[in-house]
């Protein structure tokens, strides 16, 4: 079973994974956009504003510092938490070059103690930002069946991740292997495709607004 | 055991043996009768088994060329003299030595203390405390059965009061799960060996009790977290008033008549009192645990354990009453925490001197009392938001 979870069901998640990436990727990019015929307000105002909206909406701004400082914060945290536990924690390291790379990609790897500081700020981050969509009045109402998924298999994976800390157990590092297959196989058909699209949507927004001489 | 072993090689003036040695040693006088080597003592073969001098024998006296011995004796040697008693004597009584590792616990080979530490946790913390957590639940089950949900006397009035605020809930919330995910993983690792390992073997109880320990240890932090918040955002409101006592003596109202209470009743109070309290001491306690060996013996390790137990058991113990109160036990009470409002004669029949105070934003409109109590709750904790 451990074989099966580590050999043939890793490469087709992986496919499937990278295939539905690709493709959300070019149907994204390949959007027709509707005809503009009114004149730019400022020259180059598309890529200008592409770029304000990639950094403007990445902080609160516009004076919703209030308004937004619980998402930022916690946010801030799951993601960038993540980030770093996906990358750079040690046995991620060694898995990347192993299964992926096959050579040493070069990488630094988390010492424990760095581990276990990314993997609280994760779990805070996420944990405080589940519990608003399920107490939110707006939030709860705007969620679906996809946002729960979406954070149940994310908190799933991120779990049986450090409950394999020890690494002294195939079964638990099974357990997770197959978490993060069920979450590649997902991935690509949800919500959580934010993680590769944002960047995308947030600079076409921009570069629309930009083109009238306004970026909010 | 590597540890050990070095600690071992490096205690003065002792000749060096392993733990695993040490532990299954017979008592030395026992082993010199059999001819046995023990360590720091001189090998005496068994009576008889040694030819005297100007018979014929194989054996030679070491260090002896009129007998045939060409090897001097160690420095060390004390001839029929043994430093085995002296030494398991002074290593069982907590003898420090010596270490390369610089870890004060490191220089003690045996902590005696450990064995009554040990026997306190697996017999009386383990035993009371799921004595303590089934009568427990037993009284819930009980109380559920006699005196079933707790209805809203009036019935539901369609009209509903702001009570907890978003970030009240939020915390609550947070702590909640918390408590959840540490509370499991903390009972595996206590009763684990007893309850578990029988039924799943030692292969897969191994497994669990690795995920336990590493889950348990990674959540922990953010208990403290949990538990300032919960003291920040339901310290207001928890202060005790004179109206508590007599809430005491009509038991909450079980006892018969009707029990006022504020915002919060005398019983809620002391379950936040118990939350930060204990929880407090849970978290102290845990990171005491999470360093072992920044402490300066195993003593404090060993005490800090006992404590986290305990405290850890009464407030389980405690977590499954609010559980059952706040959810099945009593109609009306869940959406307190879950959308932010009470039922008007819920108010009005478990907190009357609230109710008095906020009978005028009682509203049909549900909407508009959710999104009003998640910005402010009932006023008390107006401009804090998340």
């Amino acid at each position: 079973m451990i074989k099966f979870i580590e050999g043939p069901l890793w490469y087709v998640a992986l496919t499937v994974f990278i295939v539905g990436v690709a493709w959300r990727l070019m149907a994204l990019l390949t959007m027709k956009r509707p005809n503009d015929l009114s004149e730019a307000r400022l020259p180059r105002g598309g890529a200008g504003g592409a770029l304000k909206a990639l950094v403007q909406h990445s902080i609160p701004h516009g004076g919703n510092l209030g308004r937004t400082l619980y998402h930022f914060l916690t946010g801030y945290m799951f993601h960038i938490g993540l980030f770093i536990l996906v990358l750079f924690a040690a046995p991620h390291v060694e898995f990347i070059q192993k299964h992926l790379i096959g050579a040493d990609i070069g990488w630094p790897k988390l010492p424990r103690w760095a581990f276990i500081i990314a993997a609280e700020a994760a779990f805070a981050g996420l944990i405080l930002l589940y519990v608003h969509r399920l107490t939110d009045p707006v939030k709860k109402q705007l969620s679906d069946i996809d946002d729960h998924l979406g954070v149940w298999l994310t908190f799933i994976v991120m779990l049986t991740g450090c409950l394999a800390l020890q690494e002294a157990h195939a079964g638990l590092r099974a357990f997770h292997m197959l978490s993060v297959e069920a979450l590649l196989i997902y991935l690509p058909f949800s919500r959580l495709i934010h993680a590769f699209t944002f960047a995308f949507a947030r600079a076409r927004t921009g570069a629309t607004y930009g083109r009238r001489g306004f970026t909010p | 055991m590597s540890l050990i072993a070095v600690v071992l090689m490096v205690f003065v003036g002792l000749p060096h043996v392993t733990s695993a040695t040490a532990q299954q040693m017979p008592p030395p006088q026992a082993l010199k009768n059999e001819g046995i080597a023990t360590p720091g003592g001189s090998v005496r073969p068994p009576v008889g088994a040694v030819n005297l001098p100007g018979s014929a024998s194989s054996v030679r006296r070491p260090g002896d060329p009129a007998a045939g011995g060409s090897v001097p004796p160690p420095d060390h040697a004390r001839g029929d003299q043994s430093i085995s008693d002296e030494f398991w004597s002074r290593i069982r009584h907590g003898q420090r030595g010596d270490v390369v590792l610089h870890s004060p616990g490191n220089r003690v080979l045996i902590q005696s203390s450990g064995e009554d530490w040990r026997l306190l946790r697996n017999r009386q913390v383990a035993r009371y405390g799921a004595m303590a957590l089934l009568g427990v639940l037993a009284a819930i089950v009980l109380f559920y059965l006699l005196r079933g949900r707790i209805k809203i006397k009036g019935g539901r009035t369609g009209r509903v009061i702001p009570r907890f605020s978003l970030a009240q809930r939020i915390t609550h919330w947070f702590a909640a799960t918390l408590v959840v995910l540490l509370g499991i993983s903390g009972l595996i690792i206590l009763f684990g060996k007893s309850i578990l390992l029988p039924v799943l073997g030692p292969q897969a109880f191994s497994l669990v009790a690795s995920a336990a320990m590493q889950g348990h240890n990674l959540f922990g932090p953010l208990f403290l977290a949990a538990v300032l918040g919960l003291l920040v955002f339901f310290l207001k409101g928890n202060v005790p008033r004179a109206v508590d006592v007599s809430w005491f003596f009509k038991g909450g109202g079980l006892l018969g008549g009707h029990a006022s209470a504020g915002k919060y009743n005398a019983g809620q109070k002391i379950w936040f009192l118990l939350t930060i309290v204990l929880g407090f001491a849970i978290c102290v306690s845990g990171f005491v645990l999470l360093f072992p060996d920044a402490l300066a013996d195993r003593t404090q390790a060993q005490l800090a354990n006992l404590a986290h137990g305990i405290a850890a058991l009464i407030f389980i113990a405690a977590g499954l009453g609010h559980a059952y109160i706040g959810s099945l036990g009593m109609e009306g009470a869940f959406e307190a925490m879950s959308v932010g409002t009470v039922d008007e004669n819920w108010a009005k029949e478990h907190h009357d001197l609230w109710y008095a105070e906020h009978k005028g934003e009682a509203t049909t409109d549900y909407v508009r009392a959710e999104v009003s109590a998640g910005a402010a709750g009932d006023g008390l904790m107006r401009g804090v938001r998340p």
